[in-house]
């Protein structure tokens, strides 16, 4: 504020002047949860996911995916761990899609060294037992580079939280995900998280067992579920990975539910409505329009 | 030159003796200084004894807590030397050659010992002298006085000692004695040749190592660090804050040492002594070389964080000593490259991390050169590993090369047995199959896939075939059978469940 000059606020305020002292709130209001426009974001590769998302997920905030039961928790890691494969293959603006919000994106595309780009996995220990531990051979089909995966376990969920707020804060980090269940985790903790998320520039991402309706700081919550394969697909062979992603929290949008499928060779979610007529979201999907 | 110290212990509350069964007999083995008054002796019979005295108490030995404390002993002889070495069973070596000056000489060095052993209810005796066989024999066998003025011949000094003092067997003393050779003084001026041939060449080399003719290396019970600042406190420390302080200054020594010889340090340890003895040894390691204070200061918060009340200052802390056993050739740094930077960063999270959860918590996944599906992948702690050795390249090409399936997100520790498996055709998919008391119905499956296991050793078990099945409500598993159905006579098939998928 000290840094503005004297003489441009004695000149008639213009809305170019306007619209920096904007962003400079916004950027002021950043780390109370609600990440400024002026932040980077994850986009999912898919016009109607982002749309609801405004673009993608907000990097320097904290989300939130939960298992739809303790039986699909494989596939809320899937869902994860995706979004940790296009974190690592960083594309911004460079992304196939073009529509209206990609646009926005390519006005202020960031560009992430692939340095800053490293992916921390942080678990509980009694987790890893029930539901199995990350499988390397299996990283490289979705298209994690497991080189540049840091895999944590503790023994205890404080130690958890603890080690996700240290990896939010490293600058090298591009993503943390923490695993742990929905129990032991308090508006305080998330709080905490969102903070120092706020202060790095990584994507903190909270994987919870099973599904929690507590509230949270986060600023998307999803719910993550496996999708049930249609009559007419039995006994055929099995595809990629197909999930049912509820958006069941969103600060900045409309919810929605999906039925996608992770595209490991483009890095992109598509979504499976061929098969499921229901998918259609209620919102307004203006990419329809500018694909056509 | 090379100075020794060997020490001797003895228990001491009341009159009291210690006895131990040797050969049938229950022999007292060390008596306490009001049982000597009353004109025991050790090796005396327990019985004759009891005779003696009726009221005398008497403890079994405890040969494991005798082993316990001399160790605990020889932990807290590290603030004298780094070369401190257990002479069991009851000896403790200190080698003290270029750090005697730090005390005020050998004779104020040896003081302070035994001082401190007093203080501890511990009666202990102590020499000084040129050889560990000389320190040996003045400190079990000398008048400490006399015996141990270092400026004295070592021959003059052994003469008049026993020849037990030697270190040998007890059938050689008793031999040599049954020819009148009584003391050390008796053997020296023998000739050599029938000595050896007579009673071995034990009795010439103990002689020599005793007179220093021939060398005898110290065996350090702890290795010996690279670099050491130590510091010592009239008042002694409790607080963490104070040890935290203390740890950034004698970093900060260790970093001129570091830097003057180009190197960083790859795993750090803090011994703190404890005023009543005690040792705490707190070691970190770090995944780069470092020469950093203040981050090792960092390290050393998340190791006492993670440590919390172990470190138990008691009256507290008066000598603190922080050594780099492991140091590595550090490049200096430039500073202002992002990318360095960067990995910088990661590099001191990992440390932070691995200091704080431990560091076998903190990892990253190597693959392995195994078909075995458990065996294809490790965890292996983040501090240890250089990119280059995470071999995940070679997976990939063996991977486009093999055309290996898909392979689950997830792997089980253990394969889960499963229960009411029914396939359609004995070499086939599960059609359905309980695993977690939940009933599973599958309406897609790829596979088998066969893994054999190795055969040149049990690794892996009998064959496996895996199937990737998919149920009603949309889970994907890896399921496997092990063993195949023509082998049915040995033993059935039995199913597993080994991963799952998103």
């Amino acid at each position: 504020m000290a840094a503005a000059p004297l003489s441009s606020s004695s000149a008639e305020p213009t809305a170019a002047r306007i619209e920096q002292l904007r962003r400079q709130l916004g950027a002021l209001e950043a780390p109370g949860g609600h990440p400024g426009e002026c932040s980077a974001l994850l986009a999912l590769g898919n016009p109607a996911i982002d749309g609801a998302l405004g673009g993608g997920l907000g990097l320097s905030a904290l989300h939130e995916i939960a298992a739809a039961r303790e039986a699909e928790v494989a596939a809320a890691s899937g869902f994860a761990l995706a979004l940790a494969a296009r974190m690592m293959s960083w594309r911004g603006a460079s992304a196939a899609i073009a529509n209206s919000w990609q646009a926005r994106e390519d006005a202020r595309a960031v560009s992430l060294p692939a340095s800053t780009r490293n992916v921390i996995w942080i678990a509980e220990e009694f987790s890893l037992v029930e539901n199995g531990a990350l499988y390397g051979p299996a990283l490289d089909g979705i298209g994690i580079a497991s080189e540049r995966l840091i895999t944590v376990t503790a023994a205890r969920m404080r130690d958890v939280l603890w080690a996700m707020e240290e990896s939010l804060r490293c600058r090298a980090v591009g993503m943390v995900i923490g695993e742990m269940r929905p129990r032991g985790i308090d508006q305080v903790a998330t709080r905490r998280l969102a903070l120092a998320a706020a202060g790095g520039n990584a994507l903190g991402l909270i994987l919870y067992t099973a599904p929690d309706d507590a509230p949270s700081a986060a600023v998307t919550r999803w719910i993550i579920g496996a999708a049930s394969p249609l009559n007419a697909e039995r006994g055929h062979g099995i595809g990629p990975p197909r999930l049912l992603a509820r958006l069941a929290r969103n600060r900045r949008g409309p919810l929605g539910t999906w039925i996608v499928e992770w595209n490991s060779v483009e890095q992109r979610f598509e979504l499976a409505t061929h098969s499921e007529p229901v998918a259609g979201a209620a919102f307004d999907r203006p990419h329809r329009t500018a694909v056509a | 030159m090379t100075d020794r110290i060997a020490r001797q212990w003895r228990e001491a509350p009341s009159p009291l003796v210690v006895f131990g069964k040797r050969g049938n007999l229950d022999l007292l083995l060390a008596i306490d200084v009001a049982a000597e008054r009353l004109g025991l002796a050790a090796g005396l019979a327990l019985a004759q004894a009891r005779a003696m005295h009726p009221t005398l108490a008497a403890v079994p030995e405890d040969q494991d807590a005798d082993a316990r404390l001399l160790d605990a002993i020889a932990n807290a002889c590290h603030r004298y030397t780094p070369l401190v070495a257990v002479d069991p069973p009851d000896g403790i070596l200190l080698d003290i050659g270029g750090c005697a000056h730090l005390f005020g000489g050998e004779e104020k060095l040896r003081d302070d010992l035994l001082a401190r052993m007093m203080r501890l209810g511990l009666s202990a005796r102590a020499a000084v002298a040129a050889t560990i066989g000389a320190a040996s024999a003045a400190a079990r066998f000398g008048d400490v006085a006399t015996t141990a003025d270092a400026s004295r011949d070592a021959r003059e000094r052994l003469a008049p000692l026993p020849l037990a003092a030697l270190r040998l067997s007890d059938e050689t003393v008793a031999a040599l004695a049954r020819l009148g050779l009584k003391r050390i003084g008796d053997i020296l001026d023998l000739p050599r040749a029938p000595l050896a041939a007579r009673f071995g060449a034990d009795l010439l080399r103990q002689m020599d190592r005793a007179l220093g003719r021939e060398d005898e290396p110290l065996t350090p019970r702890l290795p010996i660090p690279h670099y050491l600042a130590e510091k010592s406190f009239h008042e002694p420390i409790t607080r963490e804050e104070d040890v935290l302080a203390c740890v950034e200054r004698l970093a900060a020594r260790l970093k001129t040492a570091l830097t003057a010889r180009g190197d960083g340090a790859r795993r750090l340890e803090l011994a703190l002594f404890r005023t009543d003895g005690a040792v705490k040894r707190i070691a970190v390691g770090t995944s780069r070389p470092l020469r950093d204070p203040q981050a090792v200061r960092a390290l050393f918060v998340e190791r006492l964080a993670a440590l919390g009340d172990e470190i138990d200052p008691g009256f507290g802390f008066d000598l603190a000593r922080l050594s780099v056993l492991n140091a590595e050739t550090c490049a200096d740094e430039q500073i202002g490259l992002g990318t360095r930077e960067d990995q910088a960063g990661l590099d001191r999270l990992i440390d932070r991390l691995s200091a704080r959860l431990g560091r076998r918590r903190v990892s990253r996944l190597v693959a392995r050169d195994s078909h075995i599906p458990e065996l294809a992948a490790a965890s292996v702690p983040a501090q240890a590993m250089t990119p280059a050795e995470f071999g995940w390249d070679t997976f990939r090409r063996f991977r486009a090369e093999a055309g290996l399936s898909q392979r689950p997100l997830r792997l089980l520790a253990k394969p889960e047995p499963i229960a009411e498996v029914f396939a359609l055709v004995p070499d086939g998919p599960p059609a359905r199959f309980r695993w977690r008391r939940a009933l599973h119905e599958v309406v897609r499956a790829e596979g088998p896939e066969r893994i054999e296991g190795a055969w040149w050793s049990e690794e892996g078990g009998p064959a496996r075939d895996y199937f990737h099945v998919e149920d009603t409500a949309g889970l994907r598993f890896w399921l496997f059978r092990a063993g195949l159905y023509r082998d049915t006579a040995l033993s059935p098939p039995r199913w597993f469940m080994h991963g799952l998928y998103a």
